[in-house]
């Protein structure tokens, strides 16, 4: 994992970015360019536009009297192997004020809702300002009672008189179009999100999509743990796809230092990793089997997924949170039996999901409710930033492991495995890709169990000090898509008389300065509304559960007193007062 | 013309057996589905270390589930139109209950010997469906309001293939009374004309909302759909009529199409059967689908209707120019 910084990397950064800018580069191909805000935008132009590179995430960091730090990551992997271009930008914190990126490529305006809202960073020319995680009607103004997030015509968000269903109103002529809320509380929508829906009797014509219903504050709490304890609480930001978190955490850790993995820990990693998209791919396959009605689709499937639940749980002892985690390496080492035991389960289960898949996925109707659902072009798809399966699913071959592996074991040299790809561009697609990952998936954990069956060695290394101000960068791709970790590290400056002749001056920090997550759902949420406009009202649960929604992952939120205008965190005992002073009204 | 006074006591018998059957048939379609989808369902002989604490069988499990209904507070939407809103669950129910006494047992004639007992169910069956769209439009809610028009729409795919069914059972043995329908022929319907068979079975598809037609209440899209507002005992009161309606269901196909067993109540063992065999084939039915969109609904069931619709009507013409009916 040593750095690669060639020179041939040097020499394309400085034709890319414009001359007389000042950058650094990272370990593996990471690059750090300082740029003035004025040019954030024509950047992003060039970028996204000419180039044809994604914007991997936007996002801010808070330097106290330093004023902001506007990231914005570029994926270059298309041009150069591994190449990860990160755009600086410093805000004073008088009046901080930007150009949007927004306007130039939309896959920018969550992040940028997000930052507005959080650290109150005015983007000019924003496509859509309102809140993201925030309730729309926050602030209402005192004497007009409109709040001034609410303002934008894009979206609306609140029927207007007519629109709203008169009782005895099945005739169209009564009711001409509604505004039907999905969410927070809805059957087909187990986690809280509403999705407004503008219908016109089954016909969608509109859609919108609220988030900001849960809130943990997990960011925060990485920053305050450090690295160690960090990667624990990083596992928590999703139940279902914990094991990339952990990969893409210890991945962005390790890449702040020269690190060094033993290769049993990286097969390790990889057959964790798998083994979760196995379970999460089948969990998905039930989901929306149920979600399109069909109830034993969903009972066989996740009988089925239990066989792999055993299988980790015989690994790593959890089958949830793993926790086997660490900064250059992983906590437990898999034996022999064990790996051979887990490899006759396995392939048992492929047995059986090949059975089982095929005719499903061959079924009348089931292809009834999928073909030509919720279609998303690849044009679509590069604007609003989708990723994972419904990207490969519109045909897009976007796939981390292959672009831009995580530390884990996806060299093509010592596993064979394939991305795949669905030119469906819909929900059908969707399936398909998930299905075919799901056999590929299973491959890849065969060939790491013959790998840790038949070898012994070290499975962690020692960690080593992580210079201040180091960024790193971790990618893994999750079940549900790109997952992307972008860490800086914390550590402070001291004066010189403070410090013993000779050393340097600068203090370490086991603490990360910064961390910022960027979830798969984050992204493909974002696109939610371009799938949804002129399907049916039947269509949506499905539509939505096609991306594998995951909106724990994608919620963060603050509590902001109105009157002081200050912003606080919630205790543990104010949480269980709260809500035991709520259950009781 | 059987006995104005054994037509009464059976009556008045048939109301506490028609209940029990149609939580029965309810228990059965659970059971079935759970077993197809490796679940365990409502138990039958209860684990040895909860009977205790959950009483010997879990048999009745549909009606405990009806009767926790009636415990629960019930809120009547301030939005919709009250007076039909409170109406509708009644009124269905008593349309869903007064077809029980058209549907004959073995030896049990009730009120099926009358000249018109054929129009009077099927108009019975069609007005509980009826009252379950009235009352789900005039909640006010818009989930209510899809699912009223949904049930509205394939109400009328299934209603055609209902009546088609029904009068071709009526054509062939000439007559509109269903006691004379089961008591009169040699041969079962089933096979004489089994396209009427498939017709009425896809009809009850339709009509007790199992699973690729279970539009109208489809969870995940539209909520509860026509029972999104009902509550307490008025969705107590609509759960019971989809249990009468279910027995008036498997009760009129075992009767028009499975008939000659009606002569003696010995036959009633053979009578239960049958419809646990009807129960078992709807349960299959059940696991084996997602569900259907309204649309593609509307084509392929409305297809599938009129094909089998014209194959029984030709069917009865073809048993009644080759005199197949000894009557």
């Amino acid at each position: 994992m040593a750095a690669t910084s060639d020179s041939a990397i040097m020499q394309y950064v400085q034709e890319v970015v414009p001359e007389g800018l000042e950058y650094k580069m990272g370990r593996e191909n990471r690059v750090f360019v300082r740029v003035k805000p004025d040019d954030v935008d024509k950047l992003a132009e060039r970028f996204t536009k000419k180039l044809g590179v994604r914007l991997s995430h936007a996002s801010g960091v808070d330097l106290q009297q330093f004023g902001f730090d506007i990231i914005y990551a570029y994926d270059f992997t298309k041009y150069k192997e591994r190449l990860q271009i990160v755009l600086e930008a410093n805000l004073p914190r008088e009046n901080p004020t930007i150009n949007s990126v927004g306007k130039v490529t939309w896959q920018a305006v969550w992040a940028e809702r997000e930052m507005k809202e959080f650290l109150g960073i005015n983007f000019i020319g924003m496509p859509d300002p309102r809140h993201q995680f925030l309730p729309y009607e926050w602030p209402k103004n005192p004497e007009t009672g409109i709040s001034p997030a609410q303002n934008s015509t894009t979206y609306p968000v609140e029927a207007k008189p007519g629109e709203k269903w008169l009782p005895v109103g099945i005739s169209p002529k009564d009711a001409i179009s509604a505004l039907v809320p999905i969410g927070p509380y809805h059957p087909g929508v187990i986690e809280g999100q509403t999705v407004y829906v503008k219908v016109e009797g089954e016909h969608v014509i509109d859609a919108d999509i609220k988030t900001g219903y849960h809130h943990r504050g997990i960011q925060r709490l990485i920053e305050r743990r450090g690295y160690n304890k960090g990667v624990f609480v990083a596992e928590r930001v999703c139940g279902i796809c914990s094991a990339h978190h952990g990969i893409a955490f210890v991945t962005a850790a390790e890449n702040l230092y020269d690190a060094e993995v033993p290769e049993r820990a990286l097969y390790i990693r990889t057959l964790l990793a798998e083994l979760n998209r196995v379970h999460s791919h089948i969990l998905w396959i039930g989901v929306a089997a149920d979600l399109i009605g069909w109830k034993t689709g969903f009972m066989l499937t996740w009988g089925l997924r239990e066989r792999v639940m055993d299988i980790i749980e015989a690994i790593t002892g959890n089958r949830v949170n793993y926790g086997i985690w660490r900064l250059g390496g992983v906590s437990r080492d898999v034996k022999q039996e064990l790996a051979e035991s887990s490899k006759r389960t396995l392939l048992a289960l492929k047995e059986d999901l090949a059975k089982l898949l095929p005719p499903v996925a061959d079924h009348p109707i089931l292809k009834s409710r999928c073909i030509g659902v919720g279609t998303l072009d690849l044009a679509t798809c590069f604007e609003t930033g989708v990723v994972g399966p419904v990207a490969r699913a519109s045909n897009w071959k976007i796939d981390v492991r292959m672009d831009n592996p995580p530390h884990a074991i996806y060299d093509p040299k010592k596993i064979s495995w394939e991305v795949i790809t669905d030119d469906h561009r819909d929900m059908y697609g969707r399936v398909l890709v998930r299905v075919k990952e799901l056999f590929v998936s299973m491959d890849i954990v065969v060939q790491c169990l013959d790998y840790l069956a038949k070898t012994t060695g070290e499975i962690r290394a020692k960690p080593r000090t992580i210079e201040p101000g180091t960024e790193g960068i971790g990618l893994d791709e999750a079940p549900r898509g790109e997952l992307f970790y972008y860490m800086r590290a914390g550590g402070t400056e001291l004066p010189e008389y403070m410090m013993p002749e000779g050393k340097h001056n600068v203090q370490g920090s086991n603490q990360p300065q910064c961390v910022r997550i960027r979830t798969p759902s984050y992204r493909n949420n974002a696109a939610l509304p371009f799938m949804l406009k002129d399907c049916a009202l039947a269509d949506v649960p499905i539509i939505m559960g096609s991306i594998d929604q995951c909106q724990a992952c994608t919620d963060r939120v603050e509590v902001i007193d109105a009157k002081t205008e200050s912003s606080y965190s919630l205790s543990w005992d104010e949480l269980v007062r709260m809500s035991q002073r709520k259950g009781r009204a | 013309m059987p006995d104005a006074l054994f037509t009464t006591i059976t009556a008045i018998i048939m109301i506490p057996v028609a209940f029990f059957l149609s939580i029965i048939y309810l228990f059965l379609l659970r059971k079935f589905s759970a077993r197809f989808q490796w679940r365990v369902g409502p138990v039958i002989s209860m684990y040895a270390d909860l009977k205790p604490l959950l009483g010997r069988s879990r048999i009745l499990q549909p009606l405990y589930d009806i009767l926790k209904l009636f415990g629960k507070d019930t809120v009547v939407p301030s939005v919709a139109r009250k007076t039909l809103f409170k109406a509708s669950p009644y009124l269905a129910l008593a349309c869903a209950f007064g077809a029980i006494f058209f549907i004959p047992l073995p030896g049990v004639p009730l009120l099926s010997y009358l000249d018109d007992s054929l129009v009077i169910a099927s108009y019975l069956l069609i007005a509980a469906v009826m009252f379950t769209i009235l009352g789900a439009a005039s909640s006010g809610s818009p989930w209510s309001a899809i699912g009223a028009r949904r049930e509205s729409e394939i109400f009328l795919v299934y209603e055609i293939g209902f009546v088609v069914a029904l009068f071709a059972a009526a054509m062939t043995y000439g007559t509109l009374s269903i006691w004379t329908i089961a008591t009169t022929s040699s041969l079962p319907l089933l096979l004489l004309n089994p396209f009427a068979a498939v017709l009425l079975f896809l009809v009850m598809i339709g009509k007790l909302g199992i699973k690729p037609l279970d539009i109208a209440e489809a969870e995940t899209e539209i909520v509860g759909g026509p029972y999104t507002e009902y509550s307490g005992k008025y969705l107590g009161m609509l759960q019971l009529t989809k249990g009468f309606l279910f027995y008036d269901m498997v009760g009129l196909f075992i009767v028009l199409f499975l008939a000659p067993m009606f002569g003696t109540a010995l036959w009633i063992p053979v009578y239960i059967i049958s419809a646990i065999v009807v129960v078992l084939f709807l349960s299959i039915v059940h696991v084996l689908h997602p569900r259907w969109k309204i649309d593609r609904a509307m084509r392929s069931y409305g297809l599938l209707i009129a094909v089998f619709a014209i194959l029984a009507v030709i069917m009865v013409a073809l048993a009644l120019s080759y005199n197949w009916v000894v009557v």
